[in-house]
């Protein structure tokens, strides 16, 4: 079946962008992933592209299969997708579905990279230095951001619609751009935090005669502030980069040794 | 009044994971979760002294392309119901959540992997509804996806609202004080673990000099965070448009020189 005219609304677009935002990784599951979930965002308005029951099931099984993408992302792939589906409905499935297997994998690349590692590594640093001081505007600041993304992310899916693979392919370079200076950004707010919260003081006291040396204070802080942080960054930075150990028993592994060097002493509050 | 801040944290674990896995807005992440969780608890301060604690850890672990991994979140939540019930003081609530936190935190890796398990029913039941053409009951199959990842979260929760303090009650009048200082001193190195964990998947070795810069004017500046990410953002602003217009001019013109002293070059 073919529709020439688009059926779609303004309001169908944003109401299957909300659809899929609330249900993307809600059910996922290791054989098909993000699979069912497009199922839920989309069906709504693939019913108005199809009021032909066997159309429908035919579209609905495409959008079944294997599908994984950075979720933000896929707002631009899907709503691409259903303005294909809408202008050449099922002659298109297999396009839509090259499509969406091809641009996953990219988009997955960049998205995860600036989504899921640099916008919380950024914001988290913030909010939980201004934490750690009982200081809750660091997280508020978040949030805000957090409510602002999902306005930007209906309209990404409408961007996604209206324009589809042009928008994705120009803004490839600028992309891999933004993500480097993402990073650039980040690594100075990791730097930063590294001596402002975590804190080693050892107890230790040097004594000769009727001279003490704490060691922290007279040694250890003469040198360079927060060295003791530094050295521990640098050696489970090692130890992770080795492999050898999970992260899970490392953690495990600095309790452990936390609570020894406590009872001799060794390190305090 | 216990009774429905005990029911409210149980509800915000019920969301957080949906939300995290979908809108992201109030999302899993412990200083997140902790604004809220201090807002029901009535304990502002202690829950971002905890969530800041967990955020720190949880700074390299992203959970991409559907991997699991530990649940801070989960940990924060039920490490701050728990600290602000048991304790007084924020060094032994720190302890307290570390105690409470770091396993239930362990236990939500095992049941993200069982909630991703049972979806593959979900999944299952779902198409054949729709080959059926039972298209309303398809949907109300889906409904149980985000079910199940709440419940996946909401359960461990209760069990802690319901037995955790009372537990941790009885413990913390028998354990020795070099305990929960041992503990105390463990809050404050795991946050190297996460911060290590994110040093492997960013281009830590490429960017040093942004490393030691930020370092430089934390460590001896004692410059407020804040400022040290607005001069990050001006380095990173800086780097962006000067390699924007490179990638535009080389384009244009390949044999063009671009060595202007750019500390950033390669």
């Amino acid at each position: 079946m073919s529709n020439e005219e688009l059926v779609l609304t303004k309001k169908d677009i944003n109401k299957a962008a909300i659809r899929y935002m609330f249900s993307a990784c809600n059910i996922f599951n290791y054989q098909t992933q993000q699979g069912p979930a497009i199922v839920f965002g989309l069906e709504k308005s693939l019913r108005k592209i199809y009021p032909d029951d066997d159309d429908y099931v035919a579209s609905l099984n495409n959008h079944y299969k294997y599908f994984n993408t950075t979720t933000w992302m896929a707002n631009i792939i899907l709503g691409a997708s259903l303005a294909m589906e809408e202008k050449d409905g099922t002659d298109s499935l297999e396009t839509v579905q090259a499509f969406k297997t091809g641009m996953m994998g990219p988009l997955a690349g960049i998205g995860d990279t600036l989504i899921w590692v640099l916008y919380p590594t950024i914001m988290g640093s913030i909010a939980a230095y201004m934490g750690l001081e009982g200081n809750p505007t660091g997280a508020i600041i978040w949030l805000l951001f957090n409510i602002f993304f999902v306005f930007f992310r209906i309209k990404l899916f409408s961007i996604g619609y209206d324009s589809g693979l042009k928008l994705i392919t120009s803004l490839g370079d600028k992309l891999s751009v933004f993500t480097e200076a993402a990073s650039v950004m980040g690594l100075t707010v990791v730097g930063a935090l590294i001596p402002s919260v975590v804190k080693i003081n050892t107890g230790i006291v040097f004594k000769t005669g009727d001279v003490e040396m704490p060691i922290q204070t007279e040694i250890l802080d003469k040198i360079m502030p927060a060295l003791l942080p530094v050295a521990l960054t640098i050696l489970i930075y090692k130890i992770i980069a080795n492999k050898k150990m999970s992260v899970t028993s490392i953690i495990f592994l600095v309790i452990g040794i936390s609570l020894v060097l406590s009872f001799f002493g060794v390190l305090t509050v | 009044m216990e009774i429905i801040q005990g029911l409210l944290i149980i509800l915000l674990s019920f969301w957080m994971v949906i939300d995290q896995q979908g809108l992201v807005i109030v999302t899993w992440f412990p200083i997140m979760v902790a604004l809220f969780a201090g807002l029901i608890m009535g304990d502002m301060q202690t829950a971002m002294v905890i969530g800041g604690t967990f955020q720190l850890m949880a700074l390299g672990v992203a959970n991409i392309g559907g991997s699991s991994v530990p649940n801070w979140g989960l940990a924060a939540l039920v490490g701050i119901y728990v600290a602000i019930r048991t304790t007084n003081n924020i060094e032994e609530a720190k302890a307290v959540a570390l105690a409470v936190g770091v396993p239930v935190g362990m236990l939500g890796i095992q049941l993200d992997v069982l909630a991703k398990i049972l979806n593959s029913y979900v999944a299952q039941a779902a198409q054949k509804a729709l080959n059926e053409r039972k298209f309303k009951k398809m949907n109300h199959i889906l409904m149980v996806g985000p079910l199940i990842f709440g419940l996946s979260t909401a359960i461990p929760t209760a069990l802690c609202v319901i037995f955790g303090d009372k537990i941790v009650n009885v413990i913390l009048d028998v354990v020795p004080q070099w305990f929960t200082d041992g503990l105390s001193i463990a809050g404050n190195m795991l946050p190297v673990v996460g911060i290590a964990l994110l040093l492997q998947v960013m281009p830590a070795k490429k960017y040093l000099t942004m490393l030691i810069i930020g370092f430089i004017f934390s460590a001896y500046l004692k410059m407020p965070i804040f400022g040290i990410s607005l001069l990050g953002f001006a380095l990173a602003y800086y780097f962006f448009t000067t390699n924007m217009k490179k990638s535009v001019a080389s384009v244009n013109n390949e044999s063009v020189d671009f060595d202007e002293g750019d500390e950033f070059d390669e």
